[in-house]
C-alpha cells in the first residue's frame, strides 16, 4: 500500500464511516418510505395516490445532484430552516431512492396473484391484515434483488454528497489529494474500496434472496 | 406574483420566501447554453456508451469462456465504481493527459453507462431464440451478418424499454459533470444561484428541463421500437 494511503488512513476511515452511516440511514429510510408510497399508489388510495404518482415521476426525472441542491439550498431557503450538509444529504437520498423503491414495491405487489389475495380475505383476515401479514411480505421477498440493486446504487451515490461538502469517503479522499497530490494511488484506492463494498452488498442480496425466496 | 403566507406556520418555522422569477428570465441565455451542453454531452456519451455496450455485451454472450469472463470482469469493475470517481479518474487521475473537462465527462459517463448497456445487450441476445442464429448461419450468412441482420434487430425491440431507462439515467447522470467543471445545465444553475440567490426558482426550472429531456428520450425510444408486438418473433420461434 502506498505511503499516501497508509499515512492518511485514519482520516480516510473516518470518511468511510460517514459514507456507511449515510448509506445505512438512507437505505432504511428509503425502504420504509418507498414501501409506504408503493403500497399507497398500488391500492389507489383516493387523492393521495395521484399526488404520490406526481412525486414518483418528478423524482425519477430529476438528477440526484439537483435533488441534493434542492434539499440543501432551496428547501431551507424556502422554509427558513438551517440544515447541515449531512442532514440535507440524508433527506435528499431518502426522497430520491424512495421513488425508485416505490416502483419496485409496486411491481412486487402486482406479481402477487389475485387468488392469493382472495384466499387471504376468505380466511377472515381484514384487508389491512392480509396486506401486512401475507401480501407485503411475499412481495418484498420477490423484489429483494431489485431492492439490493437500489442499495448498491445508493452506496455509489453517497459519493455525490461530497459535491455539497459532506466529508464522506470521496470527499475526504479528494481533500487528501488536494494536500499531497497523489491522484493515481488515491483514486485507485477509493475505486477499489467502493468496488469491494458494492460487490459485498450485492452478494448479501443474492444470499438473502436465495435463502428467503426458496 | 405568488406570495406565500407570511408568518409562523404550524410546523414551527417561518415561511417568508418571496418568489421572483425575473432573474431566471434574465439569465435564460446561460440556462439555454447549459441545456445545449447537457444535450451534447448526453448525445456523445450515449453514442460511445452504446458502442462499448454492444461490444462488451456481445463478448459476454460469446461461446468462448475467456471472452465471457473478460466481459463480466469489465462490467463488474466499471459498474461498481461510483460515476463521480469515473469522472475524477479521467479529470484528476489522468490529469497529465490534459483532456478538456467536456471530454472527461463524456469518457466517464460512457464507460460507466456502457457497463449497463452491456448487461442489457447480453440479456437481449439471450432472449432471441438460438434457432434464429442457427437458421441464419444455415442460410449462408457469416457470423457477423447473422448478428447484425438477424440477432441484433430482434434483440433491440425486446430491450428497447430497458435501453430507454439507461439512456434517461445517463441524461440525469450527466449532471455530475458539473463537479469536474463542465458547464452544463446543473453547473449553470449553481452559477446563476450564486449570482441571484433565486435558489428555489432556478432549481425548479432545471428540474423541469431535465424532466422534459428524459420524457423526450423515453418517448422517442418507444416510437423507435414500435408497438410491442412480439407475435411474429413468437411464431418464428415456435415454427
Amino acid at each position: 500500500m502506498p505511503d499516501v494511503i497508509s499515512q492518511n488512513m485514519p482520516f480516510l476511515l473516518q470518511g468511510l464511516v460517514t459514507t456507511l452511516r449515510i448509506a445505512a440511514l438512507t437505505a432504511i429510510g428509503g425502504t420504509l418510505l418507498g414501501l409506504a408510497v408503493g403500497v399507497a399508489v398500488q391500492l389507489r388510495l383516493p387523492f393521495v395516490a395521484g399526488l404520490l404518482r406526481v412525486y414518483i415521476e418528478f423524482v425519477r426525472g430529476t438528477p440526484l445532484l439537483v435533488m441534493l441542491f434542492i434539499c440543501y439550498f432551496a428547501l431551507p431557503a424556502l422554509m427558513g430552516l438551517h440544515v447541515t450538509a449531512e442532514q440535507a444529504t440524508v433527506l435528499g437520498f431518502v426522497l430520491f431512492i424512495a421513488a425508485y423503491i416505490a416502483e419496485d414495491v409496486r411491481s412486487g405487489l402486482r406479481s402477487i396473484g389475485s387468488g392469493l389475495v382472495r384466499a387471504a380475505l376468505a380466511t377472515g383476515l381484514t384487508r389491512l391484515q392480509s396486506l401486512r401479514l401475507i401480501i407485503v411480505p411475499l412481495a418484498l421477498r420477490r423484489i429483494i434483488p431489485a431492492l439490493f440493486n437500489q442499495y448498491v446504487r445508493l452506496l455509489k451515490f453517497t459519493s455525490v454528497a461530497s459535491v455539497i461538502g459532506v466529508q464522506e469517503f470521496t470527499g475526504s479522499a479528494m481533500l487528501v489529494n488536494a494536500r499531497v497530490f497523489a491522484p493515481v494511488s488515491i483514486l485507485i484506492f477509493v475505486a477499489l474500496t467502493y468496488l469491494v463494498l458494492c460487490l459485498l452488498l450485492s452478494s448479501v442480496g443474492r444470499v438473502l434472496h436465495a435463502y428467503l425466496a426458496a | 406574483m405568488w406570495l406565500p403566507g407570511q408568518g409562523r406556520s404550524r410546523f414551527g418555522f417561518t415561511v417568508n420566501y418571496q418568489f421572483d422569477w425575473e432573474p431566471i428570465l434574465e439569465s435564460r441565455a446561460l440556462i439555454l447554453e447549459g441545456l445545449a451542453t447537457t444535450i451534447l454531452l448526453s448525445l456523445c456519451a450515449l453514442a460511445l456508451a452504446s458502442i462499448i455496450g454492444v461490444i462488451v455485451g456481445t463478448l459476454a454472450s460469446s461461446r468462448h469462456k475467456g471472452a465471457r469472463l473478460g466481459a463480466a470482469a469489465i462490467v463488474e469493475l466499471t459498474r461498481n465504481i461510483p460515476l463521480l470517481i469515473h469522472m475524477y479518474i479521467w479529470y484528476v487521475g489522468l490529469a497529465f493527459l490534459r483532456l478538456p473537462p467536456f471530454l472527461c465527462g463524456v469518457l466517464g459517463l460512457s464507460v460507466y453507462s456502457g457497463a449497463y448497456v452491456a448487461e442489457i445487450v447480453r440479456a437481449g441476445i439471450a432472449s432471441v431464440p438460438d434457432g434464429q442464429n442457427k437458421a441464419a448461419l444455415a442460410t449462408g450468412l457469416t457470423r457477423l451478418q447473422a448478428l447484425l441482420l438477424v440477432v441484433y434487430p430482434q434483440a433491440l425491440r425486446i430491450v428497447a424499454p430497458s435501453l430507454g431507462n439507461v439512456f434517461s439515467q445517463l441524461i440525469k447522470d450527466s449532471s455530475l459533470a458539473s463537479a469536474i467543471a463542465v458547464m452544463e445545465l446543473t453547473y449553470q444553475a449553481s452559477a446563476i444561484e450564486g449570482q441571484t440567490f433565486r435558489t428555489f426558482e432556478i432549481y425548479i426550472t432545471i428540474c423541469a428541463l431535465y424532466l422534459l429531456l428524459v420524457s423526450a428520450v423515453t418517448l422517442a425510444l418507444r416510437l423507435l421500437a414500435g408497438p410491442r408486438d412480439d407475435a411474429p418473433a413468437q411464431e418464428l420461434a415456435s415454427a
